[in-house]
């Protein structure tokens, strides 16, 4: 059914890719999610969505240079092709067009109604 | 940059490498690295470990692991099509290799397979019980008795039960029954078992009529076979009804050689029968048409009509005892249990000091060792034993053909070895090339083998011990699974040397043509051949031996007549009504009775004394009439025949042997002697003495041992009548019309005492048939083998041949050039194997009684036969390739 089928994981490795430019690699992508969105990636969830993204033609991939550090072994560079970025693209309309769509008080009233949940559970 | 000092866990990282997609793996690895590095000088290396095997676990998911199969195989999978393609060319361009190997293995292999389905069938066997890995029979075993007995004491079932908690249920099957049943008009047979309820909780025999746990509760109540109650009933239902059952003494496995004695009649009463059981059923080694119940032997054993031994430790032969263990309880246990009980039950009998009682499982008795008295026929595990290493034998010499040629032709294949490994084929990929050849070779050697087998099976069937081992030889799943287990192992066995051997040429060699076959190789192929000659000669001279020594016992000077002799087998009627009545028949012109059949292999021993403080003699003991000693045409040398009427018994003749042996070396002094003979109640005078003749079987004494025959009718259980017209058939429709009016109970049976004395040896001929067959397979695979090594060497030397021819060599001198090598391969053979068979045949021979004269003779004659067919397998490749036209071979080059 969808169009772009893109993941909430997915979504924020791209961007990451894209934020790295022509900097991302495991390892880069991976710091740069930790550092940005204070969170654990493991090794396996991003080789498993990178995998997953170039599979769907919204990454390719190349082959680096291999350094000392990496016991010599290469880098896999990623970058967004065009088509993913009119997943990205897609995906970001949606919400916004999904955002505009609530109306000012539903935000309002759910502000409040969280607060009021927060305070019963404190007591 | 500094240098890494600690390395990654190596158990994770060489899991990671592993299992990671190879697409993959450099690039994460070297992200795993990078990693661990980074964080081994931040948080150390225990940290760092930590991290990077939970990095190692978390990445093993489906995205990131291999596929299971096909990635790398797909490679492989069109590379053994290529092998398969290949291995089908080279076995179409090389026709005569081909069908040398796929016949030599087929026939093999056909040997192999009969083998494995006795061994399915025997092992097909008493796998319906529900508690079969659970049961046990128990032997009993004498200390100095070379084999245990099948058989058990009475008292042992109930008091194993009651004192040992480890058994869960225990029964025995008393033998004895064996008589005739009659219901109203019919009658039959009855062989069979005194049994109780415990029968059913040991066994998982059912019944198809009647409540399996009342049906041997009362007295007089009996359980019949399927086959027997539709004999007795028809169509009718069984259950309830009552039959009258008269005991014969016939014992629970007929060997139909007519050698069967019958005890006198004995009525039992009448017995309700209370279930049906389909015995064709239930695959058992115990076979019975009836059970009756146990509680019926009390009134037998208050009538004396059975011998009571229902506190007797002593009579190990009385019955089978069969126990069930309860659950996760050893062998050991129950053994440890039965040596108790022996301590408790035999420390008083001083005979029987050593005497042992044996748990054997029930499902190792088919196919299980030999023991004594046992309640069915077997072959027993020694004798597969014996098949097997026949079989073996065999394959291997197919085997060693297959792998003779494979070496032979190395240098026209070598070729293709040096391009192919010049190519980048590593020598594990030749190897496995070789191996896919042999394969393919074997599975049609299987395919022959198959059909050689369906031709074989009918024949084996058809063997004279088939009757009493009654072998189906039906296949199942299990057994087309170990023909192909067979199939490969084979293929690995005959495939594995040639493989090696011919994967380990060196490609600079073999392209330079440098390379040579070395001496120590042909040494090899020498020696396997000739040892295939030398296996097949003493199959060859064993064959005939064994053939000569049947025709012997066939042939053989028993010392009586036994030419126009009708046995028949009394039945349990009475002897004088029927001898008068078949007397009067016009064909016949003499009737005799006695107890046992001269030369059948059944005979009874007793003992004889001059006085009761002498020294007792053992006798081979018979009964039998006035007539008997003319009807034979056994010769009276001193004395008197056996006198007819009331007093007879009082009488005896005894032989020669006999006479010699009381101390009576003159036949006249034995003459008027009396005698002590067991059970040395009455005395016994000697009335005549008669000379020597084989009253036994000649396999069974060397010599004639002490013979006494006396006159007593009540013991009779065969009539002999000599008929003297030709018209045979006449004379025993007549026999059979009076057989009927005096006994229209039995049915009539006959043996004509010719065809039963033939009967008694062919075990021996079937011996000869099993290893002349043998035989056979082993010189037709070892003459393929020399004509596969003939075709090769004369086709190698074309080009030599032919310009011997051009330059003057004569036809036969060059076809003797070509056949000296294998001449003399023939020759060693025969050089070795002669001697070898006339040692090691003379071994069983020695042994043997009455055997024929082994000589050269018949080494001779089995060494020509051998000659014969070797020679004419070389002359018949060296004669074509030597007169073939030069001119021809050489346009060929």
């Amino acid at each position: 059914m969808k169009k772009y089928p893109l993941g909430e994981f997915e979504e924020i490795v791209m961007l990451t890719v894209g934020i790295l430019y022509k900097d991302a690699y495991g390892v880069s992508i991976k710091k740069e999610i930790e550092t940005r969105l204070s969170r654990k990636v493991s090794v396996g969830a991003l080789q498993t969505a990178l995998r997953r993204l170039e599979q769907k033609g919204y990454l390719k991939s190349f082959e680096g240079e291999g350094t000392q550090e990496r016991a010599g072994r290469p880098k896999r560079y990623f970058t967004i092709t065009a088509y993913g970025k009119k997943a990205m693209e897609y995906t970001k309309n949606t919400r916004e067009a999904l955002w505009r769509a609530i109306p000012k008080v539903a935000l309002d009233l759910k502000m409040i109604a969280t607060f009021g949940t927060k305070h019963e559970t404190r007591e | 940059m500094k240098k890494i000092d600690t390395t990654p866990p190596r158990l994770f990282l060489r899991f990671f490498r592993w299992f990671c997609h190879p697409d993959l793996k450099k690039y994460i690895e070297g992200d795993l690295i990078e990693l661990y590095d980074e964080r081994v000088k931040i948080a150390g290396k225990k940290i760092a470990d930590i991290k990077f095997i939970m990095d190692v676990l978390l990445l093993f998911r489906p995205a990131i692991v291999r596929p299971a199969k096909g990635y790398l195989h797909v490679n492989n999978a069109s590379m053994f099509k290529s092998y398969f393609k290949i291995g089908f060319r080279n076995l179409l361009k090389y026709k005569m290799f081909s069908f040398i190997n796929i016949w030599g293995l087929g026939m093999a292999m056909c040997v192999c397979m009969l083998l494995i389905l006795m061994l399915a069938e025997e092992i097909s066997y008493d796998q319906f019980h529900e508690n079969k890995n659970r049961t046990y029979r128990i032997l009993s075993k004498r200390l100095n008795s070379a084999t245990a007995n099948a058989s058990s004491p009475f008292p042992l079932a109930a008091s194993i039960k009651e004192d040992y908690p480890i058994i869960e249920a225990s029964t025995h099957l008393v033998p004895g029954v064996g008589g005739d049943a009659t219901c109203k008009e019919k009658n039959t047979e009855l062989r069979g078992y005194f049994a109780d309820s415990s029968f059913f909780n040991v066994f998982g025999f059912d019944l198809v009529m009647g409540n399996k746990f009342k049906a041997l509760v009362s007295p007089n109540s009996i359980v019949l076979s399927m086959e027997k109650a539709s004999l007795l009933f028809d169509d009718e239902n069984p259950v309830g009804k009552t039959i009258e059952f008269t005991d014969r003494g016939l014992r629970i496995i007929s060997m139909g050689l007519g050698n069967e004695t019958d005890s006198k009649p004995v009525s039992w009463g009448s017995y309700t029968v209370t279930g049906v059981i389909d015995t064709k059923k239930f695959k058992s080694h115990l076979k019975f048409d009836a059970l009756v119940s146990t509680a019926s032997l009390e009134n037998l054993y208050h009538q004396e009509k059975i011998a009571n031994a229902t506190n007797d430790w002593r009579w190990y032969s009385y019955c089978y005892t069969y126990v069930v263990l309860t659950p996760e309880k050893t062998d050991r246990e129950l053994e440890a249990s039965l040596n108790d009980l022996i301590k408790n039950h035999y420390g008083g009998f001083e005979d029987l000091k050593g005497f042992k009682l044996i748990p054997q499982k029930l499902l190792d008795i088919t196919p299980g060792k030999f023991v004594g008295n046992p309640p069915s026929l077997h072959l027993p595990v020694e004798a597969y034993y014996v098949l097997g290493l026949l079989a073996m034998v065999i394959m291997i010499s197919a085997c060693m053909n297959y792998t003779n040629l494979s070496i032979a032709r190395a240098l026209t294949r070598a070729r293709e070895i040096g391009v192919r490994k010049v190519n980048g084929a590593k020598r594990k990929n030749l190897v496995v090339q070789f191996l896919c050849e042999s394969v393919i070779h074997v599975f049609l050697a299987l395919l022959i083998a198959g059909l050689l087998l369906i031709v074989i099976i009918p024949s084996f069937r058809g063997l004279w011990v088939n009757q009493h081992l009654s072998f189906d030889l039906r296949a199942n799943v299990y057994v087309y699974l170990a023909f192909l287990a067979l199939a490969f192992v084979i293929a690995l066995v005959a495939g594995i040397f040639p493989a090696f051997h011919l994967s380990g040429y060196s490609p600079v060699k073999i392209l330079k043509k440098i390379h040579h076959e070395k001496q120590g190789k042909v040494g090899l192929r020498n020696v396997l051949s000739s040892s295939q000659f030398v296996i097949s000669l003493f199959f060859i001279i064993t064959t005939i031996l064994l053939g000569r020594q049947f025709k012997h016992y066939l042939q053989f000077e028993y010392g009586f007549n036994s030419e126009n002799i009708i046995n028949i087998p009394l039945q349990g009627n009475d002897y004088e009504l029927i001898s008068a009545e078949f007397g009067k028949i016009a064909g016949v012109s003499k009737v005799s009775a006695c107890e046992f059949l001269p030369a059948t292999a059944m005979t009874s021993g007793i003992g004889v004394r001059k006085a009761a403080n002498e020294d007792v003699i053992s006798f081979e003991q018979s009964r039998v009439d006035a007539n008997f000693i003319e009807n034979l045409g056994l010769r009276i040398v001193a004395g008197k025949n056996l006198p007819e009427g009331i007093n007879a018994d009082r009488f005896a003749l005894v032989n020669e042997t006999g006479a010699r042996q009381l101390g009576y070396a003159i036949p006249s002094d034995m003459v008027g002697r009396i005698l002590d003979v067991y059970p040395y109640d009455k005395p016994v005078e000697v009335i005549g003495v008669m000379a020597d003749f084989q009253f036994q079987t000649p396999v069974m004494a060397d010599k004639i041992t002490p013979l006494i025959y006396r006159n007593q009718p009540e013991h009779f259980s065969y009539l002999n009548v000599k008929v003297a017209s030709s018209d045979y058939r006449e004379t025993l429709t007549r026999l059979k019309q009076k057989w009927g009016a005096v006994d229209p109970v039995h049915p009539f049976r006959y043996q004509f005492f010719d065809d039963q004395l033939v009967r008694v040896n062919q075990w021996l001929g079937d011996l000869v048939s099993i290893i002349g067959f043998i035989a056979v397979l082993a010189i037709f695979i070892a003459c393929l083998g020399l004509l596969g090594m003939a075709v090769y060497t004369t086709e190698r030397r074309t080009r030599e041949i032919a310009i011997r021819k051009v330059l003057g060599a004569a036809n036969f001198g060059l076809a003797l050039m070509l056949s000296r090598h294998f001449v003399k391969l023939l020759m060693i053979s025969v050089l070795i194997s002669a001697p070898l068979s006339y040692f090691l045949n003379n071994l069983w021979l020695q042994n043997f009684p009455n055997r024929v004269e082994f000589g050269l003779g018949t080494v001779g004659v089995g060494t020509g036969l051998l000659l014969v067919l070797g020679l004419f397998t070389i002359g018949s490749q060296t004669m074509k390739a030597s007169s073939r036209s030069p001119v021809e071979s050489l346009k060929m080059e």
